[in-house]
Parts: structure tokens; C-alpha cells; sequence
């Protein structure tokens, strides 16, 4: 077969193939160029999943006849004024949106620049265009997107059901709009109540508070309540944004927002330093809730990597990396006793009666209450089928039940109180602290607790006096690629202080030396190998950083207070006021909280006073 | 501080005294263990803020201090010393740590300031009396069982201590229940319990001072107050707090129109419950005595695995009755009986048995049924 040029038609369906996926990468595409055109206002309308309609209205500045006629043709765009590739500025600059929709859909464009007496449209079908034609518009522009890949019917099969889609074009939407406090967001369509997102002011790209507050409309009032806020910078590099307590954690890692000069990203580098930065305080199978926004000289970044420019490359990704976990610890150290607050608002909900389970609980009777039945009238389950209840124990009355009368003994004096954690008040099943604090109650959970300080003394003993290596009789010789033995032997200082002392054995194995004498007798292959394989990848050495820290949580479970032993007093209180100093006091080891707080406002909710 | 002393008396009063301290503990200091050397007399006090041990022994007093150092690995290393070694215990006023030294042996420990060591403030106790260790054997034993654990009925976690009668008759009476049996025992009040307040003595405070007495066949001299007791077993003191709160009124527990009457081997009878109990479960532990004239009938029916039945040669004369109880309770109880004979005094399924030795020895038992 002879080697022949492509139909521009039939190319421009190839290159939609990569830049419109799915109906939420038109929805993508089309808002960006609208936010590249300086609007302050987006309007967003979709219908069947964005595949029967999707229309996009914003205030922007609108383009010229002869521009908007140049728009739908390939490789035609506004952006890139120097041809600069190095320095990208804008959101888009391929100029492939449009005619890679028109190509598969119905595409009608209207536009209104100030300099012109009246908009103009344009139509492009399936890649045939028409005319430009004058229309109405007041300002701005607004894109319709109908029967989106009817062109394309083999794409058109492969799109899922329009309820994930429309979930998809949200996520989009909610993405772009976090990214721009300053632009007000609407999204509606057929299959959703529509979404409004103020403009939280010009000022709102700089402040940090406006942030918050779009992150808040977006994420839920929860995530203002458990975020921290999250600062740094260095050589032009600058991170801001919010992390999520870690006991505010998600079971996926679809919560993490990650933007570098606006963008939204899915970047692998970004993801692996938040999860390092998170690695001490979440379990493997939790994520946090974060939002980061990374800024730094458009000539550092290059994110002309793929189409959709969800990936981006960093010229000094350790810069980025380091930056972003240093960032990310100090902001969560700084306020490392905070457990969510959701927890006590989850309290509240699992308390509040409603009217559903009220009659369910019918086995509940306060006149078999175990305060009651006296030695006469033996309480005995007398109704119980013969055979097939348990049998009953019988029992004399030997008074209500009490609990340790001696809390009472000990004063809950005002200087107790007004500490974050209060004044030990009660003990219950001898599991739980019940201390009061000014302005609610408190709920320790003794042994979580109570593990947590004592890792948090055994890590930093370990700090201090280094992990102890055990030496080994034979070297473990692994055989290993030669690029992984270069990673592994770049660091072996660092790991080397983790306790694992490793040298090159020729250009395709490694041998090992030492071994961490914590970890006892490992499989130090297996194991390098699985380093090896996740430096690879994330260009860190947290799993042996992880198992050293699995193991000393372990030894810390067995070294602490036990669910089930009496506490007393003194002891309670020597605890509260140690979590309040101790770091990182608020989760125990597995990420869940220490501690529970209600606040006097969710207890007179819960009764109905208020 | 400067000490020397026999390794065998440093062992064995520490192991009296680590035996307090707590493995884990939110309050550091309570993980230690107080050393005092004056006069030639070593003094060692360990506490849980509830209860203390003091014990003395003779040393040779080079110079007189005071510290506190880990209590369990002062005592594991004082064990693994070699035998016969004489221990050098030193320790310098500037310098936090504490240096034990035994043949070629060195330690060194870090100490805490004995200023921070709690103390028990025992107060004044104003009644006084002295027991047979013997007696006060006898007395744990019969009672501690009947203890109950149920933290939300906090006044029963103990052995009820208190006089009855009165004149000649008085008796220093001990009294323990969990709602589904009760033990109580009774002897000739020493003299100086006469006016004393009842009082309840806390299960970790039992079980101490029954370790303090096993190997001693002296005198133990009590004294207490309404909050505190304190139990001198030679050179042992142990104080303890006393459970804040009121026993229960047990008299009226205990059965007095209890009509059917049923003598049986104790042995016998408790082998017999053993063994039929062998097939019940984990959950429920019944067994059911069907009485007849003459004849006990004990059986047991799991409905996961099988039953069992034994019969056994008694002395009943009253109507037949079916009665079940928890085979563990009877079988607690039984290991208490003393003589050769147990009468049960029953009344119907419902109500409570009370359980007594036929050569009354001043104990008696009462236990609920179980509906079988």
C-alpha cells in the first residue's frame, strides 16, 4: 500500500482521540480557554453526560471575526505569543481543542469582542465548517457542544453510562474551580441541581483565606474545620494550600487536589511526596484530604508531556518533592494533637434518635434495667424458649450499680479545665477517659493513646541513638538491574542510618551487609528487591523507613496501658496532659483518633435544647 | 547513698515489693521503686497510689540516702546476680543514677528524685488488732472467689470486712458476692476489732497480702481506719486504700425458710459435677440436679455436642425437685467445704440455695439457680 498524506479531516479526528477522551476532557478544554480569556464568570450546562449537550457561557474577552473563524482550524491559537514553548503561561496552548470537537461533534461557537459591532458564530459539523455569520451576543463567548462523537461511533460505544459521566465532568469543574477562587463557577444540566460557586474577589488568588473558602464550598464545611493550612517556599518555588488532619483521612486517594501553576494535575511525584509526608500518621490503606497549590517559574515546568496535561514534569523534582513533605509535616506538626472534629459530629449522629430506629429497638425495657429485679422476684428470662436461649444466671439484688466513687475525690479544679484536654472526670469500661473541659466533654481512648506516646518516645530515641545493625555472616547477594543498583547504592547514607548498610557487587547486583536488627531475621532480597523496585517509582526509601516504623509501633502496642486496666485519677490526668504536649497525640498508630470531643453546643443539640 | 547487703535479702523483699508496681504506667515515678538507707536498716516502698509495700531488711549502711530507681529491672538484675554475692548499692547526690556492683558485676540506673514518690499519707488508725496468719489464710480463701469483677457495681470488688454479734458472741466477719453467689465466713473477733467501721478491702489488696502470708505461719497485725487498712506480716507493711463505698445489705440474701434439706459427699459430689460438666459449653455451663428420695441425679445437656448423667447416693427426704446451677459456682464452692459432708438447703428452682458444712466451721455459701 503506498504511503499517502492523511485527510485533515480524518487527522484531526486522530489527535480527538487523545485530547477529547470523554465528555468531561471537552468540558476541560472549553472552561480553560474561557478562564485563558480572562472571564470572571462561567456558566456550565450539560445534558445526557455531557454527550447530548454541552454548553459553555463565560464573560471573557471574546474573539474577532477573522479570529473566530482561524479558531476551529488545527494548530490555530491566540496563546503562545513568543512561540515559546519553555515558557507557557496559559492553560492551553496546542490550539487542538477546537477542531478536534468539531471534528466529532456538532460544534457551535458565538462570540462578542469589544472591538467588534456585534458577536458572530460559527458552526462546524463533523469537521465541515460553515460561514461566519453575524449573531447576538452581549459579551464574551458561548460554545455549544452537541452530539458529542456522533462522528465517532466507535468512541461514542466506549463511554460509560451518563451518571458517571456527568460524576466526571464534576470532578472537572470542581478541580478548575478550586483552582480559581476568583472566577465564579455555575454547573447545572438536566441530571443535577445546579452548582453555584461565588467569586470570592481578585483578591482571592493571593489570600489564602479566599482559598479556603472555595476549598470549603467545594469540600464541605468539614474540611475548613480539619484542614491545616500548608506554606512554604524556596528558590521561586512557592506551596500553599490546605492538608487534612490525618484522622480526617479517606478510604481513595480521589480527595487529593494537586495543581502546579493552576493546573490541575495527576501527577506520580506529587502523589508519592504527600503520601511520604503522610507516611508516619496514616496506615497504608487511608489517604488524606489535601489541596496544594504549587507555584513556580513556568521555565522549571514542562507540561507538554501529554495532551490532556495531567502530568507535568519538574526540572528539579527534589526541590518539589522535599519541599512539598517539609511543607506538609511542619503544617501537620504544628497542630499534631488535633483529632478531627468530625468525630464528634459523627458522636452526635450515631446518638440522635430518629424515628426509623426508634421502634427497632424493642428489646430495650427499663424494667429489666440491671438496676432492678429484686431477690424475690428473680429476673429471669422466663419467656425464653426451653432448648434454645442460653440459661439464664439468676442474681440477688445487690444494689444499683456505681462507679468508682473516688473521681468524685479529686477536684476538677478550674486550672484542669481550662487545659485543652480537661480534667479526668471518669473511667468507663475501663477503657475510656471521660475528662471535662470548659466547654464540653472529652473521650480518651486510653490504650490508643496512650501507644501513640509511647512510639512517639521510641521514634525519637531512635533518632537519637540511630537504628542497630546486625551484621550478617554471609553477604545477601541480590541480583538486581543496573539502574536500580545505582539508585540503591545513590543512597545508601540514607540507608545506611535506617539500619540497612548495602555496597555495588559488580555492575548488577548488590550485596548486603547489615540489616536492621529490628526487623530480625529478614529476607533481605525479597526485600531490597521491593526497595529497589519503589525507588524506582517514587524515588524514596520509605518502605524500609515503614517497616522499621510498623515494627516500633508494634513494640509500642505491647509497652502501653491496656484497654481494660483500671486507671486512677492521678494517672488519667498524667496522660491527658502528656497527649497535650506530645506531638502527633490526636491518631494512633493505624490513623484512627485518641480522643473524641464533644463540645457542650453538640451535647445540647443532641437533647434538643437548641 | 552507699549500701551493702546479702543478695538473698535484697531478692526477696524486692520480690515482694515489684510485685506492686504496674508493667505499664502512664505516671513514670510509679514505675519505681523507693530506697531508703538509714540506721542500718535498706528500706524498699513500691506503690499503685492505691496500695503500698514497705519492707525493711538488715544492711550494712556505708551512708545514709534515699532514691528511686525502675523497680522490675532493679529486681531482675538483683535475681540474676550470682548466689551468695554481697550487693554494693551506691548512688552520688550529683549524678541521677544509682550503681549496683556484685563480684564483677556493674549497673548503673537511672533514678527520679524522691520528692516526686507519692506517698500513701496513711493518717491515723485508730483500731488495732492482731490474727493467726492461719486465720487470715482461711479467711481469703473462703471468700476471695465470690468477688465480683463488674466494675459498674464498684463496692463489690472486694471482701466486705466487719463485726456481728455481740459481747462473747461478737464475730469478725468476711462477706464477698457478685450477684450470683456469696461467701461469708465468720471467727472470734480478736480483741481490739470490737467497734470497728465495716469496710471493704479491694481485690488487688486480697491477692497481695495472700502472696505476703503463704509461707508465713506468724501473726499478721491489722489496723485500720475508715479509708485505709494496713497489714504488718513481720517486716512487711502493706497499706492500702479501702473501696469509698457501702456493701450491700447481704443479710437479707441469705435464705432462712429454705425446707429441703440434702446431705451429700462433698468429694464425691464434687467429682460427680466435674465430670458431667465435661460436656458443656463454653457459654452456658449449667447442670441440672434432679432430686428424688435418695437419689441426686446430675445432668448436663449441650446441644452442640451431647449430655451426660450421673447419678449419686444422698440423704434427701423431701418432695423431688429439678434444680440447675452454674457447675463452676458449685464446683468454687465445693473446693471450700470442709469435713467429709456439704448440706444444701433448697427451696424451689427460683430462689437461693444456701450451701453450709455439716460440722458448721462458721462459713456459709449461697448460691442462685439457673433456670435449666
Amino acid at each position: 500500500m503506498p504511503v499517502r498524506q492523511l485527510e485533515p479531516g480524518i487527522i484531526n479526528r486522530i489527535a480527538a482521540g487523545e485530547v477529547v477522551e470523554r465528555p468531561a476532557s471537552v468540558v476541560k478544554e472549553l472552561v480553560e480557554n474561557a478562564l485563558d480569556a480572562g472571564a470572571t464568570r462561567v456558566d456550565i450546562l450539560t445534558d445526557g453526560g455531557g454527550r447530548r449537550l454541552i454548553r459553555i457561557t463565560d464573560d471573557g474577552a471574546g474573539m474577532t471575526r477573522d479570529d473566530l473563524a482561524l479558531s476551529v482550524e488545527r494548530h490555530a491559537t491566540s496563546k503562545l505569543p513568543d512561540d515559546d514553548l519553555m515558557a507557557i503561561s496559559t492553560l492551553g496552548f496546542r490550539g487542538e481543542a477546537l477542531p478536534s470537537i468539531g471534528s466529532v461533534a456538532r460544534l457551535a461557537i458565538v462570540t462578542r469582542h469589544a472591538g467588534e459591532p456585534h458577536a458572530w458564530a460559527i458552526g462546524v459539523d463533523a469537521g465541515v465548517k460553515s460561514d461566519v455569520k453575524p449573531a447576538a451576543l452581549s459579551e464574551g463567548t458561548r460554545v455549544e457542544v452537541r452530539d458529542l462523537f456522533y462522528a465517532t461511533p466507535a468512541r461514542l460505544k466506549f463511554l460509560k453510562a451518563d451518571r458517571t459521566e456527568s460524576e466526571a465532568i464534576r470532578d472537572v469543574v470542581r478541580r478548575l474551580a478550586m483552582s480559581r477562587p476568583d472566577v465564579a463557577f455555575t454547573l447545572a444540566g438536566e441530571e443535577r441541581a445546579p452548582v453555584t460557586w461565588a467569586s470570592h474577589g481578585a483578591a482571592a488568588l493571593s489570600g489564602v483565606s479566599g482559598r479556603l473558602a472555595r476549598l470549603g464550598d467545594i469540600l464541605g464545611s468539614d474540611f475548613r474545620e480539619n484542614a491545616v493550612e500548608v506554606a512554604g517556599g524556596r528558590d521561586g518555588l512557592h506551596i500553599e494550600g490546605y492538608a487534612g488532619l490525618p484522622t480526617f483521612s479517606r478510604a481513595n486517594s480521589l480527595s487529593q487536589y494537586l495543581f502546579v501553576n493552576g493546573r490541575s494535575v495527576r501527577d506520580k511525584l506529587l502523589v508519592g511526596a504527600v503520601r511520604g509526608a503522610y507516611a508516619d500518621y496514616l496506615p497504608r490503606d487511608r489517604y488524606p484530604v489535601v489541596a496544594l497549590f504549587v507555584t513556580l517559574d513556568a521555565r522549571e515546568l514542562d507540561v507538554n508531556v501529554h495532551p490532556a496535561k495531567t502530568e507535568v514534569r519538574f526540572r528539579d523534582a527534589g526541590l518539589v518533592r522535599s519541599l512539598i513533605v517539609r511543607s506538609l509535616q511542619e503544617a501537620l506538626g504544628r497542630d499534631s494533637s488535633r483529632a478531627a472534629t468530625t468525630g464528634g459530629s459523627a458522636t452526635i449522629s450515631a446518638l440522635r434518635p430518629n424515628s426509623a430506629s426508634m421502634p427497632s429497638r424493642r428489646n430495650w425495657d427499663w424494667r429489666v434495667s440491671p438496676a432492678r429485679g429484686g431477690l424475690s422476684s428473680v429476673a429471669m428470662g422466663a419467656t425464653a424458649l426451653a432448648g434454645l436461649a442460653e440459661a439464664a444466671q439468676a442474681a440477688f439484688d445487690v444494689g444499683a450499680p456505681s462507679a468508682d466513687a473516688r473521681l468524685n475525690s479529686i477536684e476538677a479544679t478550674p486550672d484542669l479545665i481550662d487545659k485543652p484536654l480537661g480534667a479526668a472526670r471518669a473511667q468507663v469500661h475501663e477503657t475510656y477517659i471521660v475528662s471535662q473541659t470548659r466547654d464540653g466533654i472529652v473521650v480518651v481512648d486510653q490504650h490508643a493513646a496512650h501507644e501513640r506516646l509511647v512510639y512517639e518516645r521510641m521514634k525519637a530515641a531512635l533518632e537519637k541513638t540511630g537504628v542497630a545493625r546486625q551484621i550478617l555472616l554471609i553477604p545477601e547477594i541480590v541480583e538486581l538491574d543496573e539502574a536500580d543498583v545505582g539508585r540503591l547504592t545513590e543512597r545508601a547514607d540514607e540507608l545506611a542510618r535506617y539500619g540497612l548498610v548495602l555496597e555495588a557487587f559488580g555492575p548488577g547486583a548488590v550485596a548486603v551487609r547489615e540489616t536492621p536488627s529490628m526487623l530480625g531475621e529478614m529476607d533481605a532480597g525479597a526485600f531490597v528487591r521491593d526497595l529497589a523496585e519503589h525507588m524506582a517509582e517514587w524515588s524514596e526509601a520509605l518502605p524500609l523507613e515503614r517497616r522499621l516504623m510498623h515494627v516500633a509501633a508494634t513494640m509500642a502496642c505491647h509497652g502501653s496501658v491496656r484497654a481494660g486496666r483500671r486507671l486512677k485519677p492521678e494517672e488519667m490526668n498524667a496522660l491527658l496532659r502528656e497527649m497535650e504536649v506530645t506531638p502527633n497525640s490526636g491518631q494512633c498508630n493505624h490513623g484512627r483518633p485518641t480522643y473524641v470531643e464533644l463540645k457542650l453546643s453538640d451535647i445540647e443539640r443532641l437533647f434538643g435544647r437548641k | 547513698m552507699k549500701v551493702t547487703v546479702e543478695r538473698a535479702d535484697l531478692l526477696k523483699s524486692l520480690s515482694h515489693v515489684h510485685r506492686v508496681v504496674e508493667r505499664r504506667n502512664t505516671i513514670p515515678i510509679l514505675a519505681n521503686v523507693l530506697i531508703r538507707a538509714e540506721k542500718s536498716r535498706l528500706s524498699f516502698k513500691a506503690t499503685d497510689l492505691d496500695l503500698e509495700v514497705v519492707e525493711t531488711i538488715a544492711a550494712e549502711i556505708g551512708q545514709p540516702g534515699v532514691t528511686t530507681v525502675p523497680a522490675h529491672m532493679f529486681y531482675e538484675i538483683v535475681r540474676k546476680l550470682p548466689e551468695g554475692t554481697q550487693v554494693i548499692v551506691e548512688s552520688s547526690g550529683d549524678r541521677a543514677v544509682l550503681t549496683i556492683r556484685a563480684g564483677r558485676s556493674r549497673f548503673t540506673l537511672q533514678t527520679l528524685p524522691e520528692s516526686d514518690f507519692p506517698d500513701l499519707a496513711a493518717g491515723d488508725m485508730p483500731h488495732k488488732f492482731t490474727l493467726p496468719s492461719a486465720d487470715l489464710k482461711r479467711l481469703i480463701n473462703k471468700t476471695q472467689f465470690a468477688i465480683s469483677t463488674e466494675e459498674t457495681r464498684y463496692y463489690l470488688n472486694g471482701i466486705y470486712l466487719h463485726t456481728s454479734g455481740s459481747g462473747k458472741n461478737l464475730k469478725l466477719r468476711a462477706v464477698a458476692t457478685d450477684g450470683h453467689r456469696l461467701a461469708q465466713v465468720d471467727f472470734d473477733a480478736p480483741a481490739g476489732a470490737d467497734g470497728m467501721p465495716g469496710i471493704i478491702v479491694p481485690r488487688k489488696t486480697v491477692v497481695e497480702v495472700q502472696r505476703l502470708i503463704e509461707d508465713t505461719d506468724g501473726e499478721v497485725t491489722v489496723e485500720l481506719s475508715p479509708a485505709k487498712i494496713r497489714f504488718t506480716v513481720g517486716e512487711v507493711v502493706l497499706t492500702s486504700k479501702l473501696i469509698d463505698g457501702t456493701f450491700p445489705d447481704y443479710g437479707r440474701v441469705i435464705p432462712v425458710g429454705n425446707d429441703k434439706t440434702l446431705e451429700v459427699e462433698k468429694a464425691e459430689f464434687e467429682k460427680a459435677v466435674d465430670r458431667v460438666s465435661t460436656v458443656s459449653s463454653e457459654r452456658g455451663r449449667a447442670v441440672k440436679l434432679s432430686l428424688s428420695n435418695g437419689k441426686l441425679t446430675l445432668s448436663v445437656t449441650n446441644p452442640d455436642s451431647g449430655s451426660a448423667t450421673e447419678e449419686l447416693e444422698v440423704t434427701y427426704e423431701a418432695d423431688p425437685i429439678d434444680i440447675g446451677f452454674n457447675s463452676r459456682y458449685l464446683l468454687d464452692i465445693a473446693a471450700q467445704i470442709e469435713g467429709e459432708t456439704a448440706v444444701l438447703r433448697l427451696a424451689d428452682p427460683g430462689s437461693p440455695t444456701l450451701i453450709e458444712e455439716k460440722v458448721a466451721k462458721g462459713a456459709l455459701y449461697v448460691l442462685m439457680p439457673m433456670r435449666v
